[in-house]
């Protein structure tokens, strides 16, 4: 694959109800992109938006975020799924050979829509959500279930990737300030009240008001923009059937798909021992164990075992990850732009030593039904 | 600092959106009006469906309409379950005070669940592979309420 790499990136704070206009935001995430690459608004050649036209209550919603987005007069277009299915848009227009730079920005700000509510339009309107069973709350409690009934993992084994998170989090000044605890415990974790049996609260990647945005550049721009590219060395996308009732919710097939197409393609055979930091996007904490084992870092059932701490054997989600905050629309697009940060050395507080390959991932649907993993590297 | 100003949007455009369900499942929905459950069956993998479908999404083929079908029971196992305080519509999601236990349930018979509440089972007494049965709604309408849940056998 030609090489494609990231040139810069920008995140707003997350906030539980951000003091800002919804357009603000995105300018200030875009605007703040193109500064940090020292680029101009006119070197844009195409935006991607990744926003979600029931959590924006409009439709074609991006037709009201193309001057903010730094679309004005540029080819620009939407995904409507997660932020790093965005960047997959995004690397694909650079390798049509048609683009110098590309903006991805993705987010929403949840404070302003009843995120459950709009969720359940995800459920089949014929079967599933006159009576609303299926929703993401259940979901959730339906797939933790699935994974510690099969592999007679405990609650607590759970709870410790919540703990370490949250700790992570704190080190992480653009996290929800709500989602940060240096001093959190296991317990503080299983008695946080019941959210959908057996997930409780505290293991919840809580849905926030949040923008971020990423630059992508062909090889040739990339060096010329910056000295300290991150390369976007594989992909893969995946995803698994709709209903929750056919699907094996113990483990996560697509990921499994994903990551190996993705390691196809960069030349990764042993992910474990190749990939020095990994930012997964987990919705629930349950979810970045089922992830880690499907991308092969573990046994199946055996992820809990891992040491994923900053400087464990493989750091998981040093930014906190997703239960540091989650901005629909912008939550793998900030996995991204971490594990790029990592690659820099731009990780201030959180930093992994020695960082050459990372993964990112992005999900989306009910019991992450859909997930996209990248594999980037660092230096030229 | 001034105070912050908020703009909702109470619904003054309501776009209210009518779904055909199609062939199979209003099948299906007929059956359930008269308080019985039914399937179908994909010809090349035999997987047997609840609801009903139209296409094995696996095998990527079309199960025909006038064949296949299966006259199903009306007991189950418990695959999975969650027990939630919250509750979600269209409008709102709350937190109740009441806990309510919902179930992935396989109808015997079939290869896939269906999701509903599971009634008057304590929380201990739940076991995953515990035997159900179907409880129905006095009066049925032909859609997908006319399963009240589940109960203990």
């Amino acid at each position: 694959m030609q090489r494609v790499g990231i040139v810069g990136y920008n995140q707003v704070k997350l906030y539980s109800d951000a003091n800002y206009g919804r357009y603000e935001m995105i300018f200030e995430a875009v605007r703040g992109a193109i500064d940090s690459a020292g680029l101009k608004k006119k070197d844009i050649t195409t935006v991607i938006s990744c926003t979600n036209d029931y959590y924006e209550g409009r439709t074609i919603s991006n037709c009201f975020t193309v001057e903010v987005g730094g679309g004005y007069m540029a080819d620009e277009s939407k995904v409507e799924m997660d932020g790093a299915h965005a960047v997959l848009y995004g690397l694909m227009r650079i390798l049509s050979g048609n683009h110098k730079l590309a903006v991805i920005w993705g987010g929403s700000m949840a404070s302003c829509f009843p995120y459950h509510s709009a969720r359940l339009y995800e459920t089949d309107p014929t079967w599933e959500r006159p009576v609303a069973y299926v929703n993401d709350i259940s979901s959730a409690g339906f797939q933790m279930r699935a994974y510690l009934q099969k592999y007679g993992v405990n609650n607590e084994d759970i709870a410790k990737i919540a703990v370490k998170n949250r700790k992570n989090a704190s080190k992480n000044p653009l996290a929800l300030e709500e989602a940060k605890n240096p001093n959190i415990t296991i317990k503080d974790v299983l008695e946080s009240g019941i959210y959908a049996d057996p997930v409780t609260e505290l293991m919840v990647a809580q849905p926030c008001d949040g923008v971020a945005a990423l630059l992508l550049a062909p090889e040739k721009q990339a060096l010329k923009i910056t000295d300290n590219p991150v390369w976007i060395t594989g992909v893969g996308y995946s995803q698994d059937t709709y209903y929750l009732g056919d699907r094996d919710l113990s483990g996560s097939k697509s990921m499994e798909v994903a990551s190996k197409m993705a390691f196809n393609a960069a030349g990764i055979k042993d992910p474990k021992s190749e990939i020095n930091v990994a930012e997964l996007f987990e919705a629930y904490a349950h979810e970045e164990i089922i992830f880690s084992e499907a991308i092969g870092f573990a046994e199946k059932g055996k992820g809990a075992e891992l040491n994923t701490e900053i400087d464990g054997e493989i750091p998981i989600n040093p930014s906190g990850g997703a239960i540091g905050g989650n901005p629909p629309c912008g939550t793998g697009l900030i996995r991204i732009i971490e594990a790029a940060k990592q690659l820099r050395g731009e990780a201030n507080g959180y930093q992994v030593k020695n960082a050459r390959k990372a993964i990112a991932s992005g999900q989306i649907g009910m019991c992450a039904q859909n997930n996209i993993l990248f594999v980037l590297e660092g230096g030229n | 600092m001034t105070e912050k100003i908020v703009v909702a949007n109470k619904g003054l455009v309501r776009a209210e959106f009518a779904f055909w369900v199609g062939q199979y499942m209003d099948k299906f929905f007929d059956a359930l009006e008269n308080k019985k459950l039914i399937g179908n069956k994909c010809p090349k993998c035999n997987d047997v469906f609840v609801p009903p479908r139209k296409i094995c999404g696996k095998c990527n083929i079309t199960i025909p309409l006038d064949q296949n079908w299966i006259d199903l029971p009306e007991t189950g196992i418990i695959k999975n379950y969650t027990i939630t305080p919250y509750k979600i519509n269209d409008r709102a999601s709350r937190k109740v005070k009441k806990s309510q236990i919902i179930g992935m349930i396989q109808i015997d018979g079939s290869n896939t669940c269906i999701i509903y509440r599971l009634l008057d089972i304590d929380p201990e007494d739940i076991k995953i592979g515990m035997k159900v049965k179907v409880e129905w709604e006095e009066k049925t309408n032909g859609d997908p309420s006319d399963i009240k849940g589940f109960t203990k056998i």
